[in-house]
């Protein structure tokens, strides 16, 4: 697993329309009376009505599953035993959006987290994150409140699968940050084995901006099936890369352009498409469009770049990001970054990259192999001319640019062509 | 009943695949690639029986599983 990340935030973030989350944080870091000028207090309430407030405006996860918060708060047993996880972690290296969030409105962050440990009736929250810079926030803002002593904060090191909401779980429990093999539910085997609730750093500030503004005004921007706004960060050949506050329900062309040309949705675990089409951004109708959004990375790739060199060089980051307990991914990612690599080359082994993509998904303990698969099989139909290009040429002409960011050190590709067979 | 493997543990022994072929294959890695869906009732016994022989115990049998967050 690599431990260099050499991804910096870029430019302060951006919003289209109201700014909510990003509110007043042209300047950099909102301290906290800025933040209680801009954002007021949110509303105390106990368990079931927050409950309520966040099933009225639909609040869905923000860090990649997209469940129902409501739910996942409603399933948590109150009390002082009880646990508030906020995942900051990020591992995802196309994303800039939780370290930026942290950074720049850290206590939107702890006024959601906060808010639901007063209403799970528990003092216990802890913040895990993997950004230097969102640590540093964090931590001046715990220091300029006078209700946050409780609050655990933690730099864990860099790892995609590390940040795994199980995985998370299991090193805030003094354990190894892997996931655990066997089925569990953190609402109920959580933290030190108690109930927690745990999700990503956005999804409490959400929670934050529902009880500041309350769900009605929560409500009144964005689309109807997930109201609000949300944090996307847009790389590659876009208008405006990097972070970028939107409401929901904007065609997915107005983000990454309409023009013709591979699209990436939901980051290195995420869909590859032929182009936007007629998409638009809200997590319900793009699981029902089956491409979600995940943790809202969308990538657009210039014409400029070998787009599947691009997708090679993530291949063999992925594969060596496997966390090293699964067999099927211990070889199988390798094996199929490998084949990708073999495509490259010119060598005629599509079908036996799909063959390899195919049997990765449901046979891991967490789902990077799943992902992983999705990535390459979706990135195998939306670059076919590419593949083809490939096998006539040998290459497409163009070198690999790496606009997909990635940590250094980079892994080399396979050095044994036959591996690719 | 479903099979469940524990991929944490399973280090690609293979007895389960010679035991049940009926559910379970193997990968060019010789890990056990799982048949979809739950396991029909008169496979429930063999079924048993290579979960049983699993050297690391890393196959079970289980109830069909309640979703996941």
């Amino acid at each position: 697993m690599s431990t260099v990340h050499d991804v910096r935030p870029g430019p302060a973030a951006a919003t289209w329309g109201e700014a909510r989350l990003l509110a007043g944080t042209a300047a950099g870091r909102v301290d906290l009376a800025h933040h209680r000028a801009t954002h007021g207090r949110p509303a105390r309430l106990d368990a079931a009505s927050t409950t309520a407030a966040l099933a009225r405006v639909a609040l869905l996860g923000r860090g990649g599953a997209a469940f129902p918060v409501a739910t996942k708060l409603g399933a948590v047993a109150t009390g002082p035993r009880t646990h508030v996880l906020v995942n900051g972690s990020e591992g995802e290296p196309a994303s800039l959006k939780d370290r930026t969030l942290m950074q720049l409105a850290p206590h939107l962050v702890l006024d959601g987290a906060l808010a639901v440990a007063a209403a799970l009736d528990t003092r216990q929250v802890t913040v895990v994150v993997q950004d230097a810079a969102a640590h540093h926030a964090l931590r001046a803002a715990v220091a300029e409140r006078d209700d946050a002593h409780d609050v655990r904060l933690q730099l864990r090191p860099h790892g995609f699968v590390a940040g795994e909401v199980r995985a998370v779980v299991r090193a805030a429990s003094g354990g190894p940050a892997l996931p655990p093999g066997r089925r569990t539910l953190p609402t109920v085997d959580g933290v030190d084995g108690r109930p927690t609730f745990a999700s990503n750093a956005e999804t409490f500030a959400q929670v934050a901006l529902v009880l500041c503004l309350g769900p009605d005004r929560f409500a009144s921007v964005g689309a109807a099936d997930e109201p609000g706004t949300t944090l996307v960060t847009l790389v590659g050949d876009v208008h405006r890369p990097g972070v970028v506050e939107v409401p929901t329900g904007l065609p997915l062309a107005a983000l990454v352009g309409g023009g013709p040309g591979p699209v990436l949705v939901g980051g290195y675990h995420g869909t590859w498409l032929a182009g936007p089409g007629s998409l638009t951004l809200s997590r319900p109708a793009m699981r029902a469009a089956g491409v979600p959004l995940n943790a809202g990375v969308l990538a657009r790739l210039p014409h400029a770049t070998c787009a599947l060199g691009e997708v090679a060089a993530v291949a063999r980051w992925l594969a060596a990001e496997s966390a090293g307990q699964c067999g099927p991914c211990v070889f199988g990612l390798p094996g199929l970054a490998a084949t990708l690599d073999g495509l490259l080359a010119g060598q005629p082994v599509l079908a036996h990259a799909r063959q390899r993509a195919g049997l990765l998904p449901g046979r891991g303990a967490c789902a990077h192999p799943d992902g992983a698969a999705r990535f390459v099989a979706t990135a195998l139909d939306a670059l076919g001319d590419e593949v083809e290009r490939h096998r006539t040429h040998g290459h497409c002409g163009r070198p690999v640019r790496g606009v997909l960011p990635l940590p250094l050190p980079l892994p080399r590709p396979t050095t044994r062509p036959e591996a690719a067979r | 009943m479903r099979l469940e493997i524990d991929w944490t543990r399973c280090d690609g022994h293979g007895l389960c695949a010679r035991l049940l072929p009926e559910r379970i294959g193997l990968d060019e890695h010789g890990f056990p690639v799982l048949a979809d869906g739950d396991v029909p009732a008169d496979l429930v016994r063999p079924a048993r029986r290579a979960v049983a022989m699993c050297p690391v115990l890393a196959l079970r049998l289980e109830r069909t599983p309640v979703p996941s967050h």
